[in-house]
């Protein structure tokens, strides 16, 4: 599946050698998201310094690095929960401008964050369904909404015993379960995972994990934040490595061990 | 906390007591006091003394199932009392130049709107406290109110089609007591079963939360001001047509009344959980105590610290008894 353009093209998939850190041309495939010097600032602390990343369709993409490396902030430009200072976004091809996370979600960027985002005093139901309800008018159609998200649960193997339960009841990891569900039931084309397994048990990271690999297989990119650095290589293609607001490192998943990436992670080292 | 721990399913007594301990524990407290008050003196289980009391909750009622709204995003509305007295003096002058009474309470009810929306506009979209923006409003309404009337009372002549929505009955029942208990079960609806009614309690509950999914954070944050303005100027059109005047000196300390209605009523100040029936129960709470006093013969300046003081220990039981209703850490991220 590897073809190439003058570079090595950065193509999701099995082999292949070093890569460049910049595949300027779509020769071979078109990234669904291409972040092209992305620079965000808070105040006077410079979040990211012009990171450029490349995701592709079907292709699960490992996002690691220190903390404060800035991987949260890159992934919330990509779901446009933030606004970047500069840079370029292109989706599919087409430069786009994300105003907002009403935006991202039109077009089918879904986001878990590592804060989860539930709503603690809505139960499970409307938190599947939260900012997408279903209606008939303007009243809520919760028949129809329990029903789907019994399936949508069901689908992820996800047990949660009672649908009308406050979120707040629940436990952190059916609480990450929802916020995992709820992106991935939309069908996204962009899933964007934040520690989705911080708070899981063995078995449910097994389930996030096969998970990822089933929406893979669908076609959909995915690009996961974790610091179980083992789970990387059950679920990713490729591993992108963040250092103060940086990428410094890119590497395919066939050509890394988990003794170099954790070099690559702490010690800074360009490549 | 890392499994899903498969919990045996509790009775749904249970879960039903838990979920509702705060507007049961109302209830308690609210019949406690009726058979407190049926007992201890001989006119306050009469049909007249109900009537009138009903009669006289009805504007706190209007305007504490708005708060309500207000509080559950996690907000508050000081300035009620002052919309309610603005409206009440600007709908007798208008009244007193000639205009129909329909176009007064429509163009009145449009005002409060504004008013309102004005408020949660510097709240929502120029992230200012809305207890700042509202203790302003509080002041800036009442001295407009003072200023317009001169602080003399505005008499309202021959409009008895006005004066109906006032002091009429159907069915024996005050209108007044049918307007509040429409707006009370309008409230209930649109939380419960509206699209906004989510809205507005995913803003209360998670604000950033609400923005990340893509709902118009700002502009529910913003509305429920609105929905307050509306509510006090038909507070204020109520009382109005009660008492058959316009004063700026109508509805002092109503602000203060309203909360601790909706407070008592188990709706939590930090935001994201509120019940429309707990604040029906608050409200009609704080009548009964305010009129049964009076019935007790007691002193009317007593009244206010008997007041204040069951309101502190019944809400003092609420948050601390009901401990499944305990939240742990402010969560509320504002952004």
């Amino acid at each position: 599946m590897m073809t190439e353009g003058q570079h090595l093209s950065a193509v999701a998939g099995t082999g292949g050698g070093n890569l460049p850190r910049q595949p300027k041309d779509g020769v071979s495939r078109q990234p669904r998201v291409s972040l092209r010097d992305i620079r965000k600032n808070f105040g006077s602390h410079q979040a990211l310094r012009g990171v450029d990343l490349d995701i592709y369709p079907g292709e699960c993409l490992g996002l690691v690095g220190d903390n404060a490396a800035g991987k949260s902030t890159l992934t919330k430009i990509i779901s446009g929960t933030y606004i970047p200072d500069g840079g370029s976004i292109a989706i599919d091809g087409q430069e786009v401008r994300l105003n907002g996370p009403a935006d991202a979600r039109k077009r089918n960027i879904e986001m878990v964050f590592q804060d989860l985002s539930l709503c603690d005093h809505i139960d499970v139901v409307g938190n599947l369904f939260l900012g997408r309800e279903l209606t008939k008018g303007p009243f809520l159609d919760r028949p129809r909404m329990v029903a789907e998200a019994r399936s949508m649960l069901d689908a992820l193997e996800i047990r949660i015993p009672r649908l009308g339960a406050k979120v707040e009841k629940l436990s952190g990891g059916q609480r990450q379960a929802i916020a995992i569900a709820r992106a991935a039931s939309f069908n996204p084309k962009v899933l964007i995972m934040d520690e989705p397994t911080s708070a899981l048990a063995v078995a449910e990271v097994e389930a996030v994990l096969s998970l990822i690999n089933r929406v893979k297989a669908r076609g959909v990119s995915v690009i996961l934040i974790t610091h179980r650095l083992q789970d990387l290589f059950r679920a990713c293609d490729r591993i992108a490595v963040m250092y103060e607001g940086t990428k410094v490192a890119e590497r395919d998943i066939g050509n890394t061990d988990l003794q170099d990436l954790v070099q690559l992670i702490v010690g800074g080292q360009k490549h | 906390m890392t499994a899903y721990t498969e919990r045996a399913a509790g009775s749904p007594v249970a879960d039903f007591l838990s979920e509702h301990a705060q507007v049961l524990s109302i209830a308690v407290f609210f019949f406690a006091c009726l058979i407190f008050f049926s007992v201890t003196t001989d006119t306050f289980l009469t049909l007249g003394n109900i009537l009138n009391v009903i009669r006289q909750a009805a504007p706190i009622l209007v305007v504490a199932v708005a708060m309500t709204l207000v509080i559950i995003t996690g907000g508050i509305d000081l300035s009620v009392g002052s919309q309610v007295a603005l409206v009440n003096a600007v709908a007798a002058m208008i009244l007193a130049m000639g205009y129909p009474w329909p176009v007064v309470v429509v163009g009145m009810l449009a005002f409060g709107a504004l008013l309102g929306m004005a408020q949660g506009w510097f709240v929502a979209y120029q992230g200012i406290p809305a207890f700042i923006v509202t203790l302003a409003g509080l002041s800036i309404l009442r001295g407009f109110a003072l200023y317009l009337t001169q602080g003399y009372s505005i008499p309202i002549k021959d409009v008895p089609g006005f004066f109906a929505i006032g002091r009429g009955e159907l069915l024996s029942i005050p209108v007044p007591a049918l307007i509040a208990l429409g707006v009370a079960l309008l409230g209930y609806g649109v939380i419960a079963y509206t699209k906004y009614g989510r809205q507005v309690v995913a803003v209360g509950s998670n604000l950033e939360a609400a923005r990340r999914v893509g709902m118009p954070s700002k502009w529910v944050v913003a509305s429920v001001y609105m929905v307050s303005g509306i509510a006090s100027a038909l507070a204020g059109l109520l009382i109005a047509a009660r008492l058959g005047s316009g004063s700026s000196n109508a509805a002092v300390g109503f602000e203060l009344q309203v909360i601790a209605a909706v407070v008592l009523g188990g709706t939590s100040l930090m935001g994201g959980r509120g019940s429309i029936l707990g604040t029906m129960l608050g409200t009609l709470t704080i009548a009964v105590i305010g009129n049964g006093l009076i019935l007790m013969h007691i002193s009317p300046f007593f009244t206010q610290i008997v007041t204040g003081a069951i309101i502190l220990v019944a809400i003092w039981l609420n948050t601390k008894i009901f401990t499944t209703n305990f939240r742990f850490g402010g969560k509320k991220v504002r952004g």
